[in-house]
This record gives C-alpha cells, structure tokens and sequence, in this order.
C-alpha cells in the first residue's frame, strides 16, 4: 500500500512538471475565457446597438442563445482538450520510467509489480480528474457571464468526459508497456476513437430508426457490448431541449429522438468492466515486464 | 545462511540465441566482497539482474536471503546500484532519494536523517537540476546514492565506477571497504581490475556466460602477477583472437 501511494505521489509530480500537460491545460484554459468573453463582448456589443440588429430579439432570449453556444463550443473543446491530456499521460506515465532504465531501480526495491501499476494508474488518473476538473470549474465561472441554467449539464458532462478519456488513458498505458508511445497512441486512438466509434454511431443509428435491418443491427448489437463506447451525459438532450425552447417551435420528438440519450446503468457497469480490463492489463504488462 | 546463493543459473534472452548465462553458481557470505569479471557480453549484467529479481532465470536458482528474489521482501535488505542508472527525469535528486525511502518504508524520522546525508555522500546536496539536466557521473552517483540508503546486507554494484572521476572513484572504494567491514556482502561487476583487486576477497572471472575460474584473490591470482595479466589470459585462452588492426589503419601507417 505504501509503495502505491509513493509511486502514485511521484507519478503526480512528475507530471505535473509535463510541458505537454502544461501547455495543453493553458491552450484549453485560454479557449474557454477567450470564448466565454468573446461571445459576452458579441452581446453587449449587440445590445449597445439598441435592437440585436433584428427587431423584436428579446435581450434574454440573446443571452440564452450566446449561453447555448458557448456551452456547445465548451463542450466540444472540453472533450478535444480532454482525450489530447489522455494520450499526453497515457503515453507518459509508464512508458518513460521503463524505457528510460528508471524502472531498474524502483523494481529492484521491495515493492511489487502490482503496487507500481496501482500506484501508476492511481496518479495517472488523479492527474486527468485534476486538469479535467479545473477546466470544467473554470467553464462553471465563466458560465457567471451568462444567465444560467445549464449548470447541471456541465457537472453531467465533465463526468462523462472524465470517464471516456480515462478509458483511452487507460488503452495508451497498456498499449505503451508492449510498444513504443507513439504507436500505443496511433493504435489507440483507431481502435477507441475509429473502430469503437463507427460501430458506436451505427448503433446509434439502428436504435433512432435512420437504418431498419434485423441482421445488422443484430450483428452491431454484440459488437456494441464488446467494445468499450463512450458514456453520454444528459448534457446533449439538456442542450437540444434549450435549443427547441429557445426557437419557439413545438417539441420535436423527432429531433429529440435522435439526440444520444444519457447512459443508463447497463453503460455505466459495462464502462467499471472496461476500467478494470484495461487496469488489469496494465498490470498483466508489468509484471511481466523484464527490465 | 548465504546473503546469495546461486545454483546451476541459465538464461537466455530468445530461444535460438546462444546461453548468456551458462551453469553459473556461486555463494556470498556476509561481510565478503565478491567481485564478477568479464569482458562485454559474458552475462555480468544478467547474473546481478536476476539476483536483484529484475529478470527470470530460465533454469537454476537464485536465493537472496533464503528466498525468491521475485518478492519483495527479500530485497528489503539488498541495495542495488545499476549500469547505466536512471531515474524519473523529472523529479530532483532529494525527491528521488525521498521516492525511494517511501518504497523501503522508511520512517519520517529516518528520512529527515538519511536522504541529506546520503545526498552530501553523493556530492549531490547542493543540486537543484531535474534529473533529466544531470550528467551520466551525477546519475551514477544517484544511483550508488540510493543504493545505500537503506542500510542493505547486500550491496550490488554493477559497474558502479564507469562514469566517476577519480575522487569519485576513491570515495566508493572507502564506501565498499567501511561496509564490508561491518558485515555487509558486496557483490561488484567492474572492469577495472585493479580496482577489483583493491576490494574484493573472492573473485569469478566469465566469459560467454561460464565461469572460467572462480576462487578468493590469492586463489585466482598467483604471487607476483596480478589480476589483470591473469584475466587477459584466461580470456584469450577461451576466445577467438583478433590481433589484426583495421586495414585502413595499417594503411595509414604505411604512408
């Protein structure tokens, strides 16, 4: 337990003096303020003009209009950002310590292989929530700058996010004991971001109706639990509904329908399963590892 | 008890490659500084790396303490200063030190004691670079460094001089005759001989992975001849010669 947390501990430092990580934390840091600011000086730049430009635009409905957008824009470059600060410790974190001939020291004390994958994915994974989490609560303060009420959508979606490049971080650790990073991070991404993307988006399609065959969506009903697909937080529906509202039209179930549902526990249990499959093969790689 | 027994010890690295570890077997007691000698590629390396559990050995035994050097508890009393060391590239000398006692379990009151100690000893006290700024003398002085610190029985060094400067070099020499003297086993890989036969009671000499001669000093090397000469010849004896110069070279010479 002790040999974890020390390995844990130092794997938080070390990366936390990354440049990578740092500069992938600023640029995403940046974006955001740049955006929230942006989008509000749009608004009060409109507003000075007396009419939004267009007669009759409620003022409100304005500020709730610039609030989806940023949410949406938020959204989307919290995820890029997200699975870029996945790959960056996923391909890091172990990688260097076992190239570099560092792990010939650590494993010749008395700590096990066990203790330094659990201490390695512990930090590695403390190191994601910290970057992810600062970026979601710096999104939340710039949120201030609008009206409010797609707070709940934020925490929903960090989450998510969270979840989804963890598993990604996870496949680029495994895949960086067997090979070298870069290549861990190509495969990674066209088996998480490529294969399990397609069939995840064809799933998609099978269960809104867009496409009607019994054998194929068969077919990509098993390949949809066998490979790990990304959890959907209720932020898209949240954000679909705010846009109907926002256009004045009925409610289209239509359009609604084919917006991701959140993940019910079925995802949620799959995606522990996947954690622990790819922890435990992080764990299989090193102990097996002879430096 | 031997701090070291190794028996009948084979390894090879893939199957059609040829033995880099051949039969090799051997005790070390405590307080005995037993030193491995061989030139390039005679399997030094792989012995200390299966003794310290870094690598599996394909046949024989190895027991450190009594038991598999797999675990960990057996290499709580051992200290293991690598060819070559390295270390997280990030992290300063103090927090590698400080990393490491958290792995041997050291106590606070421990640590507040020995890392600074251990880092003057190292000549390192005074650095502040990330380890990625250090030279290839001050990683192997880390690595001696953190090899000591805690109290080991058993001492590895695996060419633990290569990148030292000669203060460097006289300050490990003082370092392997105070730990042997109180009862301390030292295992020492080096190619230099004559430092060997400064601080070694019992010595191997490989090649290919055999042992070609094994014995204490007085054993090894007769009276009025020394380690070296006795060394080039039973390494000679056992491998191809190669006496012929490159050929540009001689042509050089010609002109």
């Amino acid at each position: 337990m002790n040999g974890a947390l020390a390995v844990g501990r130092y794997t938080l430092v070390e990366l936390s003096r990354r440049r990578i990580l740092l500069v992938f934390f600023i640029l995403g840091a940046a974006g955001i303020v740049l955006l929230g600011v942006g989008l509000k000086v749009l608004y009060s730049f409109a507003s000075s003009q007396g009419s939004f430009g267009a007669p009759n635009t409620d003022p409100a409905a304005f500020n709730r209009y610039l609030e989806l957008a940023f949410v949406n824009y938020v959204f989307s470059a919290l995820g890029v950002f997200g699975l870029l600060i996945a790959f960056a410790i996923g391909m890091t974190a172990i990688y260097h310590d076992l190239e570099s001939g560092a792990a010939v020291s650590i494993f010749a004390k008395p700590v096990s292989r066990f203790a330094f994958a659990a201490g390695k994915i512990g930090g590695a994974v403390l190191a994601l929530v910290a970057i992810v989490g600062l970026l979601a609560v710096e999104t939340r303060i710039v949120m201030f700058l609008f009206g409010g009420g797609l707070e709940g959508s934020l925490t929903g979606e960090a989450a998510a996010l969270v979840a989804n490049t963890m598993v990604v971080m996870l496949i680029v650790l495994a895949l960086s004991t067997w090979m070298n990073n870069i290549v861990a991070a190509v495969v990674a991404f066209v088996y998480y971001n490529v294969i399990t993307g397609v069939i995840a988006f064809v799933h998609k399609l099978f269960d809104t109706g867009v496409i009607n065959n019994d054998v194929v969506k068969a077919i990509f009903d098993v390949l949809y639990w066998i490979v790990p697909h990304e959890l959907v937080s209720s932020a898209p529906g949240d954000l679909a509904r705010a846009q109907i509202a926002l256009s004045s039209a009925p409610t289209n179930n239509q359009i609604l329908a084919a917006v991701p549902s959140a993940s019910g526990w079925g995802d949620i249990a799959w995606w522990v399963f996947v954690v622990l499959f790819f922890a435990g093969m992080v764990y299989f790689a090193v102990r097996r590892r002879q430096v | 008890m031997a701090v070291v027994s190794v028996e009948r010890l084979r390894k090879r690295y893939r199957r059609r490659d040829p033995w880099a570890v051949d039969g090799v077997t051997f005790a070390l007691e405590p307080g005995q500084a037993f030193g491995l000698l061989g030139p390039n590629g005679s399997g030094k390396t792989s012995i200390v790396k299966m003794i310290a559990g870094l690598l599996r050995p394909d046949e024989g035994t190895v027991q450190l303490f009594g038991s598999d050097p797999g675990t960990p508890a057996s290499r709580r009393e051992m200290g293991f200063a690598p060819e070559d060391p390295d270390f997280p590239k990030f992290l300063r000398a103090g927090e590698v030190l400080d990393y490491f006692a958290s792995l041997l379990g050291l106590d606070e009151t421990d640590r507040k004691r020995r890392i600074p100690e251990t880092l003057e000893f190292a000549g390192l006290d005074q650095e502040r670079r990330h380890i990625r700024q250090f030279s290839k003398g001050m990683k192997q002085r880390l690595g001696i460094a953190q090899a000591i610190l805690g109290r080991p029985k058993l001492l590895i060094l695996d060419e633990p001089t290569a990148d030292l400067d000669p203060l460097g070099r006289r300050d490990v020499r003082a370092l392997i005759d105070r730990l042997k003297d109180s009862g301390v086993a030292i295992l020492l890989n080096s190619h230099l001989l004559s430092e060997v036969e400064l601080v070694c009671d019992t010595v191997a000499i490989l090649a290919k992975g055999r042992v070609l001669k094994e014995g204490t000093m007085a054993e090894v090397v007769p009276e009025g001849r020394n380690l070296e000469d006795v060394f080039v010849e039973l390494i000679q004896a056992n491998t191809p010669q190669r006496d012929q110069l490159p050929s540009f070279i001689t042509e050089q010479e010609k002109n």
